[in-house]
């Protein structure tokens, strides 16, 4: 049973050399767990760089985003006060972020913070995607006095009022819907005329 | 002839007489986690089939003259296969009924205190396989790849990113990429298909294992036939062949109720919603997520914590602090209400004031969150939804709560007069 030197310093050697296995194997551990992070680099692709940044242009045209007409110029005479359609850019509907409501109310129910150079004969556009999670919000139009009508988004009720700004009525939605300006041309579409007024989509 | 043969081979006799004899305490509401299991298997063989002919790709293809995403044609395929329908609906159903058989199972352990110890870690593992097939069911949303299922996971998307200083890197490493990405598809398919059953499969066996080492706890009853024996004895009946043929009826009768439900009460109707398109039609999640949904609504909008690097806005709060906490408060249950000694007998909910008139409280909380999900078809403003959940949560708990604690005073006062 004897093995040279006192048994204390034996143990101490023997609690030492596992100590050392056990810092070892553990390091290790950390390392190989450590190069998973190569794996989630791959598996988490970079940011495309675009995000949710819409590149509509002054003098884009207005174009319908959905139903019979989609695709086809927004003529303004077919719009009456109350009335409001979803609009792309022409030709660049695979941005999602370009999605635009365009609204057409009785002038005279404007009020700040709406900018009205950036509205023309009534009609006045903002933002389509929620600033709360993204959905397409909608135009729940009043029959009775259509410049009672708002915006709601149906996924959370989240509500806009378009006669003054998208300012936020009511609902989890953070900021208003930016607005863009839209101009009536001689031919009688609409084409835009400025970038958006401010951050669009969900503030994250 | 087979049986002696492989009797041989694996000493089946001694297998037999140590597992088919395993008591099972005969209780109507110990058979919820039984209904959940048979929901499980549902949908893994409903699955089995869905999957042998769905295409995990956003490619557009040609679908009745209309140009639309592989995934969303391939579904509309198996709604038009003979039987193709009605075994969508099925699946479905199962998933509902799963996550609804889950909760039941767990209300009742939690009601019955059977969580106590020795149990605990048979409720983490059960917590586990809860939250592992809610993502199972959130990762289904998307497959169809309709208007619907695009919404539902966008939401869920900037819900995620939402998240202060870790947002952007869970987003795109969940969602491969910023959703909808050509990756996002493939990758929800591979977790809905393979890894998340794998792990519920995991998880399952362990339940199983440990509820076989530990033995089930036993109702109330059978404590007073334990002291007058003067021995504890697991009383019930052998898994073979008793309760083999109760969990077969409960079997076959699930596969009825569900079937009867995916042909009476068909859901997610993908062709009604559409492919992929511009608007955002009303729409409302399955029943399990209308607690977030719900509460969704009733945060307020310009409430945002600030917070270094960030801001805790609405949708983290309501998307994952909420959630995230609840499932804490849950894990935690077994380590505030703790036994100093095994517990073997299920306890008396009457008797425990507290946790009872909590586990109701708790209840009521997150079912008015559900009420929440509605407040735009009951015209019910989010502030005063908000003062309703308050005000229904607190009486929820105070009044079972002031009730109980009465009861059990008088009962201790009638026992100590007796004795």
């Amino acid at each position: 049973m004897v093995t040279g030197g006192p048994p204390e310093q034996l143990e101490k050697k023997g609690l030492t050399r596992r100590r050392l296995t056990l810092g070892i194997l553990l390091a290790a551990a950390a390392g190989a767990i450590g190069s998973l992070l190569t794996v989630v680099k791959v598996l988490a692709p970079k940011r495309s760089g675009r995000g949710y940044e819409a590149d509509i242009l002054p003098g884009d045209r207005v174009v319908y985003a959905q139903g019979d007409q989609l695709g086809t110029p927004v003529q303004a005479a077919s719009f009456q006060a109350g009335d409001a359609a979803l609009v792309y850019p022409a030709g660049k509907a695979t941005n999602q972020a370009n999605l635009v409501q365009l609204i057409r109310l009785d002038e005279s129910v404007f009020q700040a913070p709406t900018r009205l150079e950036l509205t023309d004969q009534g009609f006045v556009a903002y933002s389509a995607v929620c600033t709360h999670l993204a959905c397409t919000v909608s135009w729940v139009k009043n029959q009775a006095s259509p410049s009672a009508s708002f915006t709601e988004c149906f996924c959370h009720n989240s509500i806009f009022d378009p006669a003054r700004g998208a300012k936020v009525l009511g609902g989890p939605a953070p900021i208003p819907l930016a607005q863009i300006g839209v101009r009536v041309i001689e031919d009688g579409s609409l084409v835009f005329t400025s970038d958006f007024s401010g951050p669009i989509g969900p503030q994250v | 002839m087979l049986v002696r043969w492989l009797n041989e081979r694996l000493e089946l006799d001694k297998f037999m007489e140590k597992f088919l004899a395993k008591t099972f305490p005969s209780h109507p509401t110990f058979l919820l986690g039984e209904v959940a299991l048979f929901a499980f298997i549902t949908l893994v063989v409903t699955g089995v089939f869905l999957g042998l002919l769905y295409e995990p790709s956003t490619i557009n293809v040609s679908l009745f003259g209309a140009q639309v995403p592989a995934a969303y044609a391939s579904v509309v395929r198996i709604d038009l296969l003979p039987m193709g329908a009605i075994i969508r609906q099925i699946h479905h159903w199962s998933a509902m009924l799963l996550i609804a058989a889950i909760l039941a199972h767990l209300m009742r352990v939690y009601f019955t205190a059977a969580y106590r110890k020795p149990r605990e870690i048979n409720w983490l593992v059960g917590l586990g396989l809860w939250g592992g097939t809610l993502v199972a069911a959130f990762t289904g949303y998307l497959l169809p790849y309709s208007q619907f299922s695009v919404t539902a996971t966008s939401i869920a998307y900037f819900i995620a990113k939402s998240v202060p200083w870790l947002g952007n890197g869970i987003s795109r490493l969940l969602f491969a990429g910023e959703f909808p990405a050509a990756g996002t598809v493939p990758r929800f398919f591979f977790l809905h298909v393979m890894l998340i059953p794998a792990v519920l499969f995991g998880l399952i066996g362990l339940h199983l294992l440990i509820l076989v080492k530990q033995k089930h706890s036993e109702p109330r009853a059978n404590r007073n036939r334990d002291a007058a024996q003067k021995g504890k004895r697991l009383i019930g009946i052998p898994l073979w062949p008793e309760q083999a043929i109760i969990s077969l009826s409960v079997y076959l009768f699930f596969l009825f109720i569900v079937t009867l439900l995916a042909t009476y009460v068909p859901l997610n109707p993908i062709e009604a919603y559409g492919p992929p398109a511009a608007g955002t039609p009303v729409m409302r999640p399955d029943w399990y997520f209308l607690l977030v949904y719900g509460f969704l609504k009733l945060v307020p909008g310009d409430l945002a914590i600030p917070f270094p690097g960030g801001a805790l806005t609405p949708e983290t709060i309501g998307g994952v602090i909420f959630p995230g906490f609840t499932f804490l408060v849950l894990a935690l249950i077994p380590f505030l209400d703790r036994a100093r000694e095994p517990q073997h007998y299920l306890a008396n909910p009457l008797h425990r004031p507290f946790m009872t008139a909590f586990g109701i409280g708790g209840s009521v909380f997150l079912a008015m969150n559900v009420v929440a999900g509605y407040i735009d078809r009951l015209g019910i403003a989010p502030d005063t939804m908000l003062v309703y959940v308050a005000l229904a949560t607190l009486a929820a708990f105070g009044v079972p709560y002031l009730l109980l604690r009465f009861y059990n005073k008088r009962r201790k006062g009638i026992n100590n007069g007796k004795s």
